[in-house]
């Protein structure tokens, strides 16, 4: 007995050796994703090695005088940065100041007091408006905001100084008000969606408590839902803020691209992303370097917002208790009898208050009425932008969508500035440019940062896990054109801008698609119950085919739209791409050469080629990214109602 | 003892399911009445409708008439029905980022009490009268969400007695808390119907029976039977009482 060979240890051996098999196969999995997530904190850590390294001889030339220099001096090598600074505060605390009020009546409006049947188009309109690129924002700014802008609102400011401070200069259009205008309703969007989803995850139980309180509905919200949402509010205006600190082509379109500290509202004037956009692809040297001390800068403050956020939102959440101090109430004890003995007593004072109830209530619901009235106001500031937006492409663009043609043919390549009739042509090769970007981008990211986010959510729930998904938070908030420039510095060479080719392109899209894939990925998978791991290792899977198998399959349409959601920032980003690039408008012949795209192809004509033709072409492609957002909104949306959602967005 | 609140032909829809039927019984005053039946028979459908807070559910309606004293609830104002109708719900609602304090003051702030002495007051002796005053009186300023479940339920109740309502809905107060908070909200019960008139869902029968002047019974929207909870338990005349009050089903 016992000998070599018997089925018994025959089996026994296979069964050891599937265990080894699967105890390796779980190894290289975690080494697998741990290896991304690593990689995601690396890429951080090289952005700012990268940028301050190319920072080093502006930031050794100037010093802590950088910051407060205001002049910008090439044949000279004289560089401050305090214009830019400047603006960019300015522009950004201006459009948070507008934005705010307006994304918060807006939420209230979808959330608490809109009828039923108009919830739903809301959301997807809000929804929409978030996802619409900022080109085609800033190409509609350019057309409509800044004439109505220039020669409307801007005289009557004027006009209610009497042109004094903050209304002095001339009336033009294209200054800092345009800018924290068309920024302001660039994040009205964002604020709005996630306020409005900060106010839906207050349970009905408060507000149905403040109603049965008899609480007006204003007075309920104002009770039972603005408190417990307020953390998730304030993320929302961050997260706001952080756009528009680097927004970079719509502002560079409507703000002058003059570099001064403005002066007044109706100054040209430059933030720091527009003035890198402008000039970095011809600078070289010592005004490279500057740059570099510039982006440098934008990445300092996008941090320490985010980490602040953290921060602010971490100690509100601890001391939300409205802190009033009423030891006072105590003297009134001695009065009273013990508890639970003695009968109601109504004092005097309530019993006046109870009987004038009725006459009470009609100033009250003045206030709720003051309220929606207000709210209401809010949708429709909201609402204007969007629906001018949109019937603008339709009119000025629709004519070439519908001309099969225009998806097929190239631009037509005689014009240039100064040409002032060209044919209708097309914008296939930028279709094909936007396509083979994306595909190659999301080829490598989406999976990575699945694979990302499944570290975060199986593997991360430890202090190395809170690090990577600390970087993920920040890398999600860096300005998208710092890949640009990340990009730019690391792979192609300062001299040769002709360098700029689809394949740069598809790796600076990719390394903005990886956190944003990443972060829905781990939101993804939290969803799904712990009792569906549960079930699963209880029959015995391991840990890793337990996750690939059963958890990513559970919520496969989350991580679809999730993956969807990114793929869409990816198509409309504009900064990024016109750094990396370059311009085209000849079909791909190869992947290292420049290339043409959807988003840039507008930027550049309103920015290098000036003919009317170009303008329809250009609303053309604009409408053609809207239908694509729009479509690609609707199957997220409808995603995640559909069986196997988990609601996830 | 005269009715306070009398229901008329009471119907309530949610969407096109209709959830209570014809329901037609009288609320006494200064008593305790107790709504039982089967999880789904419409008993909190029945609560909801009396302070009207039923029609805040999307979709929800009802019809029929609310008299409270002879007024008619449902011509008058909705906020002032809910100010005479008060309501605790089943889980303790404290508003999360008010203090004790402030969770109590809440009703009296929205009637337009801002003299501190009042507010502090009226507090004191809603809090006395719902038994809590000497387990919070240190810590007004704490988080209402601080306190113990049952605590959080007493809370909730003072809350509502701040503004002295005239009826008191309780929507199963005791499901979500242990058995020595129960019988602390059950005592508070007790001593509240000399002063309000109570009506209490429960699908707790033992306690139905205890805390109970009349009973209530509901079965599929509709009402079976009402009377003096002593004689629905011990001598119901409807088969179908009898089987639910003796555990037959439900």
């Amino acid at each position: 007995m016992g000998v070599r060979g018997t089925p018994e240890v025959g089996r026994a051996a296979r069964r050891a050796d599937r265990l080894a098999r699967l105890r390796r196969e779980g190894l290289a999995f975690r080494l697998l994703v741990g290896v991304i997530a690593a990689g995601v904190v690396g890429l951080l850590a090289a952005l700012a090695a990268q940028l301050l390294g190319g920072a080093l001889s502006s930031i050794d030339r100037f010093g802590l005088g950088f910051l407060s220099s205001s002049t910008w001096d090439v044949p000279d090598g004289i560089f401050g940065a305090w214009p830019a600074i400047a603006g960019t505060l300015l522009v950004s605390g201006l459009a948070l100041l507008f934005a705010v009020p307006v994304a918060l009546g807006v939420a209230l409006f979808a959330s608490e007091i809109a009828p039923r049947r108009l919830r739903s188009p809301l959301a997807y309109f809000v929804d929409l408006g978030a996802a619409v690129p900022s080109i085609v924002y800033g190409f509609w700014a350019v057309i409509v905001l800044v004439p109505f802008l220039g020669t409307t609102v801007e005289p009557g400011l004027a006009h209610l100084t009497g042109g004094g401070a903050p209304f002095s200069g001339a009336t033009s259009g294209l200054d800092v008000l345009s800018a924290s205008v068309i920024l302001a309703i660039m994040i009205v969007p964002t604020i709005a969606a996630l306020s409005r989803e900060a106010l839906r995850a207050v349970p009905q139980e408060l507000r149905e408590g403040a109603l049965g309180l008899g609480a007006t509905r204003w007075e309920a919200t104002r009770l039972a839902v603005l408190g417990p949402a307020a953390p998730g509010i304030a993320g929302a205006v961050v997260l706001g803020l952080g756009r528009a600190i680097g927004e970079t082509v719509a502002v560079s379109l409507v703000i002058g691209n003059v570099y001064q500290a403005p002066t007044s509202l109706f100054s040209h004037g430059s933030t720091i992303p527009s003035w890198l956009i402008n000039g970095f692809v011809e600078s070289s040297g010592l005004a490279l370097s500057a740059l570099l001390e510039l982006s440098l800068l934008l990445l300092a403050i996008s941090v320490a917002i985010n980490v602040g956020a953290r921060l602010l939102v971490r100690r509100w959440e601890r001391a939300e208790v409205r802190g009033h101090r009423r030891r006072a109430a105590r003297r009134a004890v001695p009065a009273l009898a013990p508890s639970g003995t003695g009968s109601v007593t109504t004092p005097p004072w309530l019993a006046r208050v109870t009987a004038g109830r009725a006459s009470r209530l009609r100033r009250r619901k003045v206030v709720h009425a003051l309220v929606a009235a207000l709210v209401v106001g809010a949708v429709a500031l909201a609402v204007w932008p969007l629906a001018s937006l949109v019937e603008t492409a339709v009119v000025s663009g629709g004519s070439a969508v519908v001309t099969p043609s225009f998806y097929t043919s190239t631009p037509p390549p005689a014009c240039g500035i100064g040409v002032s009739h060209c044919p209708i042509g097309g914008i296939g090769p930028e279709i094909e440019g936007t396509f083979v970007m994306l595909g190659l981008a999301a080829v490598v990211a989406l999976p990575a940062g699945i694979l990302g986010g499944i570290y975060l959510s199986e593997y991360g729930r430890n202090r190395v896990g809170r690090l990577v998904g600390f970087a993920v938070d920040i890398l999600i908030g860096v300005p998208t054109i710092l890949f640009g420039v990340f990009v730019f510095t690391v792979f192609l060479r300062y001299d040769r801008w002709d360098d700029q080719s689809a394949f740069a392109a598809a790796v600076a899209l990719g390394v903005i698609m990886v956190p944003i894939v990443m972060k829905a990925a781990e939101l993804a998978l939290q969803t799904v119950p712990a009792s569906v791991r549960e079930g699963a290792l209880a029959l015995g899977f391991p840990r890793h085919r337990v996750t690939v198998r059963v958890v990513l399959g559970s919520c496969r349409s989350a991580l679809v739209t999730g993956s969807l959601l990114a793929v869409m920032r990816a198509a409309g980003e504009t900064a990024a791409v016109v750094l990396t690039a370059g311009e085209s408008i000849y079909w791909i012949s190869d992947l290292r050469a420049p290339v043409g795209a959807l988003a840039p192809f507008i930027f550049e004509a309103l920015t290098v080629y000036s003919s009317p033709n170009y303008r329809t072409d250009a609303w053309g492609a604009a409408l053609v990214l809207l239908l694509i957002m729009a479509v690609v909104s609707l199957a997220a949306r409808l995603s995640v109602r559909g069986p196997g959602g988990n609601g996830a967005v | 003892m005269p009715v306070k609140l009398e229901v008329r032909e009471l119907n309530a829809w949610y969407g096109d399911r209709q959830a209570l039927y014809d329901v037609t019984v009288d609320l006494e005053d200064r008593a305790t009445t107790a709504i039982i039946g089967p999880s789904g028979c419409g008993k909190s459908t029945f609560l909801r409708c009396l302070n009207r807070l039923h029609e805040e559910t999307p979709g929800a309606r009802a019809t029929g008439r609310l008299l409270l004293d002879g007024d008619d609830l449902n011509a008058s104002d909705v906020v002032l029905v809910r100010c005479r109708v008060g309501m605790v719900f089943q889980k303790p609602n404290p508003f999360p980022n008010m203090s004790v304090f402030e969770n109590v003051a809440a009703g009296l702030r929205l009637l337009g009490v801002r003299r501190r002495d009042e507010l502090d007051q009226g507090v004191a002796e809603a809090l006395v009268h719902a038994g809590l005053w000497e387990e919070v009186a240190d810590q007004l300023d704490a988080p209402g969400t601080s306190l113990s479940g049952g605590q959080q339920q007493r809370l909730c109740i003072a809350r509502a007695l701040a503004v002295r309502p005239e009826v008191l809905l309780m929507d199963e107060p005791c499901s979500a808390l242990d058995p020595i908070a129960t019988t602390k909200v059950e005592n508070l019960l007790a001593r509240l119907k000399t002063e309000y008139t109570v009506v209490v869902v429960t699908h707790n029968l033992a306690q139905a029976h205890r805390i109970s002047d009349r009973t209530v019974f509901f079965y599929l929207g509709k009402v079976v039977e009402v009377g003096p909870t002593e004689r629905l338990f011990s001598a119901p005349t409807e088969k179908l009482t009898e089987n639910y009050v003796n555990g037959r089903f439900g």
